[in-house]
């Protein structure tokens, strides 16, 4: 089968590739550019470890074929560092311990910032419809919650 | 899980992506959100030669009023639907399915037209190629015998889409346009009450609108599921009421959802609507929750659901 020329932004940086056209993006992120911070866990679209943002929007990566995203601007966990310091975020999930085996962490990040990026101070309930779209299997969702709560009144005193 | 080899096409424009099906031989599915052809293409339930990517057809991504109907492009995301201020204020019963389909994440991704047009599912259906081979085939993946219902002669898998029953409720329209032109069809006609080919469509046909009449309503929706997110309804029930009288449509149990009348608001008109909907409901056991359970549900949800619509019309 002949293969497709796509380029995207990833974290800021253009890529260009020739892809087989049944190419998931997840696939594409993980092994042609070492971008494993998204998981595969179900592989179905239901459990959201493989989140990340594409043109300001969550997406499952898995579900997506990498030809779908061409001319698309990506962010994965990798980008949301600046200068080597981590995000109000990934601190807030290490201060409030919402993290245990890491697993579904960078898919809960990714869907949080999304959320923290259209709305800078979601309520609590605004906050756990929008998670409840990530599964963990191990910590439960409290701490998860209070993380990203934590990480928005963080970020609205900075400003 | 890997997917099978196919080929990706993209469609410019309705008439481009239904020339690229009829330059296909039949073998070509439409892709607009993945959320569901990509899941059935993994486990190989569906084994397209080639997808052809709807979602850069900007005229399909419009909402619109006209001629007193909203006009809602194929393309449009749930998440942009719901957060629509006439969905809101016009379709309460609408927005409520819209709000209880998925999660956020794949609200935002899927689109009505796909969530319309999605497969039945059922519990021995939706596996793996090696489960599925190890069982047997059944009708609906081609062979011979139903493996929930032994000796059945038809295909008992549920049609899933919370949305459609909203839209019945609201006696919505739907235009398909394929390789014979255009046609505008009411939604409830667009099932064909058979498992195994779910919808009346010819081959190559696009579903491109939803009309839903721009009309004021009150309305509810009741979802029956495990968990409160990400699950599909395991028993779906909207009602809408309009100007005094109401509709209610009962999904998730079998291939094509069920619409009442009810004639007025009055308790007893409630009560004969709820029990005909529990009476004809036929569910079996191709779901988490036993057959008995959800049979009963039917009659506690749309009695929920149209006390719910009544009390928000006072």
């Amino acid at each position: 089968m002949k293969t497709i020329k796509v380029s995207f932004r990833v974290n800021d940086e253009p890529v260009a590739f020739q892809v087989r056209p049944y190419e998931t993006l997840l696939e594409t992120l993980r092994e042609r550019l070492d971008l494993i911070g998204g998981k595969e866990a179900c592989g179905m679209g239901a459990c959201g470890a493989c989140t990340v943002i594409v043109d300001g929007i969550p997406l499952r990566s898995c579900l997506v074929l990498t030809p779908e995203v061409n001319g698309a601007s990506i962010t994965t966990i990798e980008g949301l560092g600046k200068d080597g310091n981590l995000h109000p975020l990934q601190e807030s999930f290490m201060e409030k311990g919402a993290v245990q085996c890491g697993f579904c962490t960078s898919g809960m990040i990714m869907t949080a910032k999304a959320l923290l990026d259209r709305n800078k101070r979601p309520s609590k309930k605004e906050v756990v419809k929008t998670m409840s779209s990530n599964i963990c299997r191990c910590t439960g969702y409290k701490k998860i919650i209070e993380a990203v709560l934590d990480a928005a009144s963080k970020e609205t005193s900075k400003a | 899980m890997i997917l099978p080899k196919f080929d990706y096409k993209k469609g410019e424009d309705v008439a481009s992506a239904i020339a690229l099906y009829e330059g296909s031989k039949g073998r070509a599915r439409y892709l607009a959100g993945g959320t569901d052809l990509i899941p059935l293409v993994k486990l190989r339930l569906s084994t397209p030669g080639a997808v052809i990517d709807l979602k850069g057809i900007e005229p399909l991504k419009a909402v619109s009023r006209k001629g007193g109907s909203l006009i809602i492009g194929a393309n449009v995301t749930l998440f942009e639907l719901k957060t629509h201020d006439l969905v809101r204020e016009y379709f309460p019963a609408l927005y409520e399915s819209l709000d209880a389909t998925s999660c956020e994440t794949l609200q935002m991704r899927g689109t009505i037209g796909g969530n319309i047009l999605q497969n039945t599912r059922c519990l021995l259906y939706n596996k793996s190629l090696d489960w599925r081979t190890a069982r047997g085939f059944c009708y609906k993946m081609g062979g011979e015998t139903c493996n929930v219902v032994p000796y059945a002669v038809a295909c008992f898998s549920n049609y899933c889409s919370d949305n459609a029953l909203s839209l019945i409720s609201l006696k919505a329209g739907v235009k398909l346009a394929g390789p014979q032109g255009e046609r505008k069809i009411k939604l409830e006609k667009l099932f064909s009450g058979d498992g195994r080919d779910p919808f009346m469509l010819k081959p190559g046909e696009i579903l491109t609108e939803v009309h839903v009449p721009l009309k004021r309503s009150t309305g509810a929706y009741e979802k029956l599921r495990v968990r409160n997110a990400i699950d599909y309804p395991l028993l779906g029930v909207a009602v809408s009421i309009q100007d005094g009288k109401g509709r209610v449509c009962v999904g998730g149990i079998g291939p094509a959802p069920k619409a009442y009348d009810l004639k007025d608001l009055s308790a007893s008109a409630l009560k004969e609507v709820a029990k005909q909907a529990r009476h004809e409901a036929r569910p079996v056991s191709n779901t988490t929750l036993s057959p008995g359970y959800r049979k009963k549900m039917t009659q506690v949800l749309t009695e929920r659901a149209v006390k719910r619509a009544m009390k928000e019309g006072k």
